[in-house]
């Protein structure tokens, strides 16, 4: 049975989940968008961030984000070197690195987003 | 398998000028494009959130850089990379998912409009403070 050089399996999850999350990306990232730029202040201070991160809801939104933008980029480009015929030194060198990389990222986005601190003033006063 | 022409790996650019392309191609060379900017921006923007670790003052000093409109020009651009790779994965989805394939010209073209509309619209919405002190 012919099996692909740099494949364990079949790879058609991948496939799958690739374009599940990219769905999940589309939408989250149109609230995204209207938040960030809905007014020059919704997306560039502090304080705006602050309020919004006061809620769990999207403490849990942009932490779900960043882990599936991190996934879906990061398989999209080792898609694109799935491509060409790797040499299995290659094939581990960039599997190390993604994976790497994408998860010390993940950690520090993570990190970013748990440590905005919970204050007592009521949000409406922050907005 | 010899009629084929061996694929030269290491002409690959020159290779991937030459041969015929459907829209289709085109979709398929600006969806790699995007999605490598994509994923490197993804980095970018995690390392340039980071100061909201250390309280407000830092954060605000850091993003007062990025809100020049050198940077906002940047950040629409960004957009249009959004915008194709969101309207084309959505297209790859119905391609694979919807019977996609007996109309995917058309969904191509589609997508360039529905594109070039939320992109100026975006522009607008962006840059609505700035236009607005203009014809002040």
């Amino acid at each position: 049975m012919y099996k692909h050089q740099n494949s364990q399996g079949s790879g058609s999850f991948s496939w799958v989940f690739q374009r599940v999350t990219g769905l999940i990306l589309v939408v989250v990232m149109i609230g995204h968008y209207i938040l960030m730029h809905y007014t020059p202040e919704s997306g560039h201070t502090y304080d705006a961030v602050l309020s919004r991160m006061q809620s769990n809801w999207y403490r849990v939104l942009d932490l779900t984000f960043l882990v599936l933008g991190m996934y879906h980029g990061l398989n999209g480009v080792w898609g694109i070197f799935r491509d060409y015929k790797l040499k299995p030194w290659q094939t581990i060198t960039i599997m190390s690195l993604l994976i790497v990389f994408g998860l010390a990222f993940t950690l520090w986005g993570v990190k970013t987003i748990l440590d905005i601190p919970y204050v007592q003033t009521s949000t409406s006063e922050l907005l | 398998m010899s009629e084929f022409k061996k694929f030269d790996q290491k002409n690959w650019v020159k290779t991937n000028l030459n041969y015929k392309k459907d829209s289709g191609s085109w979709a398929w060379i600006l969806h790699r494009i995007t999605g490598i900017a994509l994923i490197a921006y993804l980095f970018m923007h995690i390392f340039s959130l980071s100061p909201l670790s250390q309280g407000r003052a830092a954060f605000n000093e850091f993003m007062s850089h990025y809100t020049t409109p050198f940077f906002m020009a940047l950040e629409w651009i960004l957009f249009a990379f959004v915008l194709f790779h969101s309207l084309n994965g959505v297209r790859i989805v119905l391609v694979d998912w919807a019977d996609g394939a007996k109309y995917h010209r058309a969904l191509y073209r589609y997508s360039i409009v529905i594109g070039l509309v939320m992109f100026f619209a975006m522009g607008y919405v962006m840059f609505s403070h700035e236009i607005h002190n203009l014809f002040k």
